[in-house]
């Protein structure tokens, strides 16, 4: 039958080969590539050791010529770590088949990782000529010029590739090159138009939302952030940075919500506990608040910011002791910084050392630059120890400040009780005349707000409250940016209550891009009480 | 005993879309998506399952058919099976489907189960420069050494790679050369490749039976259709790259779509008429899976990502995954009009995607290699699996399973409404607090009194540890000096050791002393004095000397190690050494501590 002729003749070709070898008759040569298809499907999966398995028999069978297998070979090796090994097989396959472009550019790959960027660059411009149009080439040279710090080639080869193809990771790494420049302006640029092209890239929402956030559009950052929640609502930096302008406008829950996920996967992160420490402080929480900010400092003792929100929170607690402690703490890691000081000093007025309160006050006035608080706390502080003169230096100070803040932006809105203490000190010293703030037409907006938003918080003197709890429940008056007040001691009877304000904001973002900020300035460690 | 967890078994069962009707853990297949199908062979309206085993991957290759829960037959195959697919090619009544399996460069096409053809890939063109030398070391015109001068020369210069003979005729040793020309030359050259990928496709109607032709990749990169009946090359295109994954749609004499997935990374779209790739998808990572749905194409690739294209190549979303991609299939029920892809993932769980929604999630025992779903036995949907492992598992869909439109993945994080872990105010907490609150004053000067007590007392210490060298390291610039102390031995004669090192960069140090202080009424050394060669940078010079205990009392003391230089009296260094207390006894052996005896049986030795 047809059928079993054809049976015999299907079965057995190669078996039949190999029973009678005529020995005059040349062997069949196995073809080269016969079975690249399965190696490349383990190493797809993968499934490295069956793959190494099929390599190693391949290269038995063709001694070595098989070229796929070879290249897999080193493409497996380079995974495991191995990379100069992989970089010969990568070499020997480059002389297998020098017209591969592919194996030119694992070469080069290879160079890149082991550091030698230069001699990949040249590598890879060698690739460039047997492939003109390859966006990978194109891209791995950019990042290699990024390495080299060839700013400018980078840029033009990371452009090159985005007209060749468009892919998510060009845009990221053309965005760092104009972050690496300090150009943020271009980079939003960059990082808007991939944000267009892949819409559901969390990452580039996230990044895209942050560069906002730094150049102070919280109205868009807040947008690319929720919208890199929406598609990743388990996203770590999204979450954080979210969370930190919630917390700005007062969402403590809300805010809280979104740290409860973060928590959950990183539960180790500094700037997390940080903000959840501010949460609870915003929610009038305070032993909460004091058990979270130590174990963010804890988990990062040198953060300037967690030793300045303990600081904060324990004057708040009027702990004043450990509060010296926290704040000389981050003012060592961090001696140029104007409101450390003037924490430092309230803390030191309220430990009875008037003499190194004075030099705090001076110390930040000095550094300081623009905020008024810094001044009026100052004047306080003399007018409470009798030196009226001085205090009406400071107060004048202070009024400059002002003045220049509503010149250069008219809508500049004052802490109420801020400007409460100023109205009662002008009074006190007999300064109020010219004063922006006794203008009543001006006024009308600003003491409006303190009359609604805290009818009473910040009028009764608190330093008689000494029960704990009593304290915590009335400690003292909040508003949005997160002010405290400390008092002066009882038997300074007339004086009014400084408020110290410090700045609300930067003390509650703590994303990753801030802690570059943190560069430590350890020159000259200013010893403030001793 | 058991009841409660019956009762949840049961009610993990009910709420399951799925039936499991088999399950084999040692089916021992070796196998992928590509190499399984599901057939009415015999025609008699039962699906069966066919799948084309690796074997070992070396050996012992079968084409197992499977009925039911049992093997129906088995037979072997020659070469590893690459591909199978099941197709009708002719229009003979019974209406059976045939099997291609595609094995090397051939298909060997089965009916009945039983060899009917066999497909040869047609040779590659062989360069005609190396057809040249050949037929000259034919002819004996040039010899062998000749013959590998020039073919390397065409190896580094061709368009058209050498044949496998002459890259084996490369790598000999000259003297093997000889004969490998005289038992070659008289074969003609050839060059093959082989088939990477199969599919099929429908030749003129769009009918569930209707006749189809082979569609298959090759190797180097071409695609050829084959005539269904005649197996002859219809069309052939070609790609820049190897394929690896295929998926056919349309029909071949009105209008087709190829799109195939390639090694380099890309997907290409081929269409009727043209003979290059339509449109191309560059991926950023290998594709693993791609199947098309509907007018649309999803990828799985190896970044654990899943993307969706359309037909032109347009980017629609992308999915991230749990884990890698292992396989990929796609589940049809034409009778419900529900289409879903079925994603096979590396932490034993297989995903089915519609569009970029989870709708359902299967748990394996094992991780799945190779999907299939379709009408198997008289079941509508059935889905096949093999795991790594070699199991088989067959799982039934449920009639009443109906799955949810929506997306599936929870709205906000369950993580969301755990308790944050922040410690609850203690008594001791509150009570610090409040004496805090009472004592601030006293308590922040009577801390900066001790603080500066502590300083002042620090300070004192380094300058007297500076004052008589009393660090291990010397201070002096002239004699950059290390040294630490060995004491070994039990005692009452003690070895010990000095490892004094010249930590300079090059400068060698010379004309230095070592003298000893200690109690002579408690320690005796031979040598209290002596001279330290010259030191050599960076290497270690230990200096040994004996010490021996008088005392019986079990007491110890400290012995001052001095280093000094000659003509100056300030000691460079200084060293306390706190021997350690002897363990035996010198004279008089005690009377009841008859334990220590044994202990310490080296003193005993000491006269």
């Amino acid at each position: 039958m047809a059928d079993d002729a054809m049976k015999t003749d299907v079965q057995l070709p190669v078996a039949t080969d190999l029973k009678k070898p005529r020995p005059k008759k040349a062997p069949e040569f196995p073809i080269l590539e016969r079975r690249n298809w399965l190696i490349h499907l383990h190493y797809i999966r993968k499934d490295y050791e069956t793959c190494k398995a099929i390599i190693k028999e391949q290269l038995h069978e063709t001694q070595g010529m098989c070229e796929y297998a070879v290249y897999v070979q080193a493409l497996i090796m380079r995974l495991e770590g191995k990379i100069q090994q992989s970089l010969e097989l990568f070499q020997s396959c480059a002389i297998l088949n020098p017209k591969s472009s592919d194996n030119l550019k694992q070469v080069a790959r290879s160079l890149f990782l082991l550091g030698k960027h230069k001699a990949a660059i040249e590598v890879y411009n060698e690739a460039a000529r047997l492939n003109q149009k390859d966006w990978e080439i194109s891209h791995n040279l950019g990042v290699c010029y990024i390495y080299t710090k060839d700013f400018k080639s980078a840029d033009e080869q990371l452009n090159l590739a985005l007209q060749l193809n468009k892919h998510d990771l060009t845009y990221s790494m053309l965005g760092k090159i104009h972050l690496l420049q300090g150009d943020t302006e271009k980079a939003i640029d960059v990082y808007k138009s991939a944000v267009e092209f892949s819409p559901e890239n969390t990452e580039l929402l996230t990044t895209l939302g942050l560069l906002y956030m730094q150049l102070g559009k919280y109205q868009k950052a807040f947008e690319h952030l929720g919208n890199a929640l929406t598609y990743d609502p388990n996203n770590f930096k999204a979450i954080l940075a979210a969370g930190s302008m919630m917390q700005t406008h007062g969402d403590y829950d809300v805010a809280m919500n979104k740290y409860r996920v973060a928590a959950y996967s990183v539960p180790e992160s500094p700037p997390l506990w940080n903000n959840i420490g501010m949460c609870f402080f915003g929610k009038k929480k305070y032993v909460a608040a004091i058990s979270c900010l130590k174990r963010a400092n804890y988990l990062s003792p040198f953060d300037w910011k967690i030793l300045y929100n303990l600081g904060l929170v324990h004057l708040t607690m009027q702990q004043y002791a450990s509060a010296f402690h926290f704040l000389s703490a981050a003012i060592n890691l961090r001696p140029r910084m104007s409101q450390l000081y003037m924490l430092l000093a309230v803390a030191l007025t309220n430990l009875d050392d008037a003499d190194n309160a004075r030099r705090s006050h001076e110390q930040a006035v000095q550094l300081d630059e623009s905020n008024p608080l810094v001044n009026l706390n100052f004047a306080v502080f003399l007018y409470n120890q009798g030196d009226k003169k001085a205090a009406l230096l400071q107060f004048q100070e202070m009024e400059r400040k002002v003045n220049t803040q509503v010149e250069n932006n008219s809508s500049t809105e004052f802490d109420p009780e801020m400007v409460e203490m100023a109205q009662k000190l002008a009074g006190a010293l007999q300064a109020g005349e010219n004063f922006y703030w006794s203008k009543p037409g001006k006024d009308g907006k600003t003491s409006q707000r303190s009359s609604s938003s805290k009818p009473s918080s910040s009028q009764q003197p608190l330093g008689t409250n000494q029960a704990l709890g009593q304290a915590m429940s009335s400690a003292a008056g909040y508003s949005k940016s997160m002010q405290m007040s400390t008092e002066p001691e009882a038997d300074v009877s007339r004086a009014p209550s400084p408020p110290t304000v410090p700045p609300g904001d930067p003390e509650e973002e703590e994303e990753e891009e801030e802690t570059a900020k943190l560069t430590e300035k350890k020159s000259k460690p200013k010893a403030v009480a001793e | 005993m058991s009841s409660v967890s019956q009762e949840l078994k049961d009610t993990s069962v009910a709420s399951s879309k799925w039936l499991d009707a088999h399950y084999d853990p040692v089916a021992n297949l070796y196998t992928f998506s590509s190499c399984i199908a599901l057939s009415d062979l015999h025609g008699d309206g039962e699906n069966k399952l066919v799948v084309g085993d690796l074997g070992t991957g070396v050996c012992n290759m079968k084409l197992k058919v499977y009925r039911g829960i049992g093997l129906l037959s088995e037979s072997t195959l020659l070469d590893l099976p690459t591909g199978l697919v099941s197709f009708l090619m002719d229009l003979h009544e019974p209406r059976t489907p045939a099997i291609a399996v595609a094995s090397g460069p051939f298909i060997y096409v089965y009916k009945n189960l039983r060899p009917y053809f066999k497909f040869t890939l047609p040779s590659l063109e062989v360069n005609p420069l190396e057809q040249d030398v050949w037929s000259q070391a034919k002819e004996d015109m040039i010899d062998p050494m000749t013959l590998k001068e020039m073919l390397e020369g065409l190896r580094d210069k061709a368009e058209i790679p050498l044949s496998v003979r002459s890259l084996r005729f490369l790598m000999l040793e000259p003297q093997e050369m000889e004969n490998f020309v005289l038992l070659n030359k008289e074969q003609p050259i050839r060059r093959q490749t082989v088939i990477t990928c199969i599919g099929t496709l429908k030749k003129n109607m769009a009918d569930e039976d209707a006749v189809s032709c082979l569609v298959i990749g090759t190797e180097n990169g071409d695609v050829y259709i084959l005539d269904p009946e005649a197996f002859t090359i219809l069309y052939k295109m070609s790609l820049p790259s190897t394929p690896t994954l295929m998926d056919v749609t349309g029909q071949f004499d009105v209008e087709f779509r190829i799109t195939v997935a390639c090694r380099n990374g890309n997907i290409y779209i081929l269409r009727r008429d043209s003979l290059k790739p339509k449109y191309c998808i560059e991926l950023s990572s290998h594709p693993v899976g791609l199947v098309r749905m509907g007018k649309n194409v999803v990828v799985g690739c190896t970044h654990e990502t899943l993307h969706g294209y359309t037909q032109k190549g347009k980017k629609l979303w992308t999915t991230y995954l749990p884990a890698p991609v292992t396989t990929m299939a796609l589940m049809d029920l034409p009778t419900r009009g529900f289409q879903a892809v079925l994603v096979g993932l590396a932490n034993c769980e297989v995903h089915m995607y519609r569009d970029k929604n989870l709708i359902g999630t299967i748990k394996t025992p094992d991780v799945v290699t190779s999907i299939c779903f379709g009408r198997y036995g008289r079941e509508d949907g059935t889905l096949i699996m093999t795991t790594k492992g070699g199991g088989l598992i067959v799982k039934i869909l449920k009639r009443t399973a109906v799955f949810d439109d929506r997306d599936s993945a929870p709205g906000p994080p369950i993580a969301q409404s755990i308790r944050l872990n922040v410690p609850k105010k203690t008594k001791l907490y509150v009570d610090q607090t409040l004496r805090e609150r009472e004592n601030a004053v006293a308590m922040h000067r009577a801390f900066q009194m001790d603080l500066s007590r502590l300083r002042l007392a620090a300070a004192r210490a380094y300058v007297k540890a500076l004052e008589s060298s009393l660090t291990p390291m010397s201070a002096s610039l002239t004699e950059p000096l290390k040294m630490n102390a060995v004491v070994q031995g039990l005692g009452p004669s003690f070895k010990l050791t000095l490892n004094i090192q010249n930590t300079a960069a090059s400068r060698p140090v010379m004309n230095l002393a070592i003298s000893f202080l200690y109690d002579e009424n408690l320690y005796s050394m031979r040598t209290a004095f002596f001279k330290i060669p010259l030191l050599v940078p960076g290497l270690n010079y230990p200096i040994d000397t004996f010490v021996e205990c008088l005392s019986d009392k079990g007491i110890s003391d400290i012995i001052k190690v001095f280093v000094l230089r000659e003509g100056k009296s300030a000691p460079l260094l200084t060293a306390h050494i706190n021997m350690p207390q002897q363990l035996g006894f010198s004279t008089e052996p005690p009377k009841t501590e008859s334990f220590s005896i044994t202990g310490v049986q080296r003193s005993l030795r000491w006269p």
